[in-house]
């Protein structure tokens, strides 16, 4: 699922510091972590350490994390943050950020809003295929969703989750499964666990 | 449009400050002209001593006016021809052969700010973007290194413009560059346009201060020193050798030999004129191949690259 013939679902890659940038922020999904990942992550960016700082969520255990380490509630308290720091950001600044796809748009689109361009940017996926689907119909987002066909939150209507994703909503497609044959919904599967 | 050409009539004529002119032009045949958006430049056709020149000059006019263009020609002192032509011969009634305009160096839309730095003469393009952001409300900064003697010639072009300011080679007027390029927010475009060593230094200081390369644009201007030692190419397609003189381009004796030879900007910045190089090894001078394509030895940029040794062969 996370490879796709459409070109516009994204592709991640694992997080490596760009040792170009002046100052290096570490934004984290605590509950999307894989065992281990946590002290690797701490390993490969040990060489900016010294400008690092890393925002973790979830507050799993965090010892000798590079970098000087702030827990966080959730993906609201890390966007709240985010948008509130009182320094700014400049154009040295680099942000890291691991987790689901919802979690990784949530926070690559609100530092886009900041003024982050994608050269400053980097995203690993982690942890649940869970996908925020916005409807084509009503524009209403569905979060969470892990079936290949879903009720919108919205409007009610029956969605198709496509690949197809956008990167301003951070959302993927969903179209209406029976526009066709009204009624003829076919069997929901979970495909996104 | 690369390859039409329009007849320009040459409106006025103003010495705006010892070697500088300025020029206005308009449709020769009093319609409209086309339109060109903040950062285009235009290609005059020059008379010169026993040829013709084509240099690329930016427009400092409105962007989209249509009834007049504006540009300013510096008087380069090692003139190959074209700016000389343009300060001692050309008259208002005149008229002048002209490219559509190109653009190599607009504005990013999508830059929550703009920051321009200019060297001189390279404040050209940047009084079109003033003019953009006059109108589009984008936030802005412009910093000008000129000779303190020059900082007043641009007034006209800077009339009610916000965010200019200039600097010069004086205790207490000297751009600070790595200290303004490390206040910049997220979300800054960098544009410089500038002698080739400023170019170089502000691209260097923007990669120190952690710049991604995508946010830094330059225009280099002025000629890529398009002269050097004289040799011969053979155009293995067109079964034409041209002898490129000392003080002309490949791609000026290509056109000489009349063979087809696109070009936009003549300054290698463009790689609209690239050619495959068969034989011989080039001297490059462009800003358009990557390292890896210099090495690998089969394509020139015959606007401002030459020949190492005395013969290249280029398949055109």
């Amino acid at each position: 699922m996370m490879h796709s013939d459409i070109k516009s679902r994204p592709a991640y890659q694992a997080l490596e510091p760009d040792l170009a940038g002046s100052r290096h922020l570490l934004v984290i999904e605590g509950e999307a972590l894989p065992p281990g990942r946590l002290a690797a992550l701490s390993n490969t960016f040990a060489p900016v350490a010294d400008s690092l700082h890393t925002w973790l969520t979830g507050a799993p255990a965090a010892e000798g994390i590079a970098g000087k380490l702030w827990q966080l509630g959730g993906v609201e308290d890390v966007l709240d943050t985010l948008a509130c720091a009182t320094r700014g950001y400049g154009m040295g600044d680099r942000l890291y950020v691991l987790g689901t796809e919802p979690f990784l748009w949530s926070v690559a689109t609100a530092a886009a809003l900041i003024g982050f361009g994608p050269g400053q940017l980097q995203l690993e996926h982690a942890g649940s295929l869970r996908r925020r689907v916005w409807c084509t119909h009503c524009h209403g987002l569905t979060e969470n969703v892990t079936t290949g066909i879903v009720a919108c939150g919205g409007c009610g209507r029956h969605l198709l989750v496509r690949d197809h994703f956008s990167r301003r909503l951070g959302a993927f497609m969903g179209v209406m499964v029976d526009a066709e044959a009204p009624g003829e919904i076919p069997a929901i599967e979970e495909v996104f666990a | 449009m690369i390859g039409q050409t329009l007849r320009l009539k040459v409106a006025a004529v103003s010495d705006i400050a010892p070697g500088l002119r300025h020029l206005r032009l308009v449709a020769a045949d009093g319609g409209k002209l086309p339109p060109a958006a903040a950062g285009a430049h235009i290609q005059l056709v020059l008379a010169g001593p026993g040829r013709s020149f084509r240099n690329a000059y930016s427009l400092v006019s409105r962007p989209g006016a249509r009834d007049a263009w504006d540009i300013i020609v510096r008087r380069v002192p090692a003139s190959r021809g074209g700016s000389a032509y343009i300060h001692e011969q050309l008259q208002a009634g005149d008229t002048l052969e002209a490219g559509w305009p190109g653009n190599l160096f607009a504005p990013v839309r999508t830059a929550r700010r703009h920051l321009m730095i200019a060297g001189g003469i390279g404040i050209t393009p940047f009084l079109s973007y003033l003019a953009d952001f006059a109108m589009s409300g984008g936030e802005h900064a412009l910093h000008v290194c000129c000779r303190e003697a020059e900082k007043d010639v641009f007034a006209p072009w800077l009339a009610g413009r916000s965010g200019v300011a200039f600097h010069w080679d004086a205790d207490g007027h000297r751009l600070d560059i790595p200290a303004l390029l490390a206040a910049q927010p997220a979300g800054t475009h960098l544009y410089v346009c500038g002698p080739a060593a400023m170019n170089d230094e502000v691209i260097a200081a923007a990669a120190a201060a952690g710049w991604p390369a995508r946010h830094v644009h330059c225009e280099h201007f002025g000629a890529a020193p398009a002269g050097g030692a004289a040799f011969r190419a053979f155009l293995a397609r067109s079964g034409v050798e041209v002898q490129v003189g000392e003080d002309e381009s490949l791609l000026d004796a290509i056109e000489r030999a009349g063979v087809a030879a696109p070009c936009l900007c003549r300054g290698g910045a463009c790689g609209v004129c690239v050619a495959p190089l068969l034989e011989g090894e080039a001297e490059h001078r462009d800003h358009f191949l990557s390292p890896a394509e210099r090495d690998a030895g089969r394509l020139i940029m015959p606007c401002v690259s030459r020949a190492k040794g005395g013969r290249l062969v280029l398949d055109l």
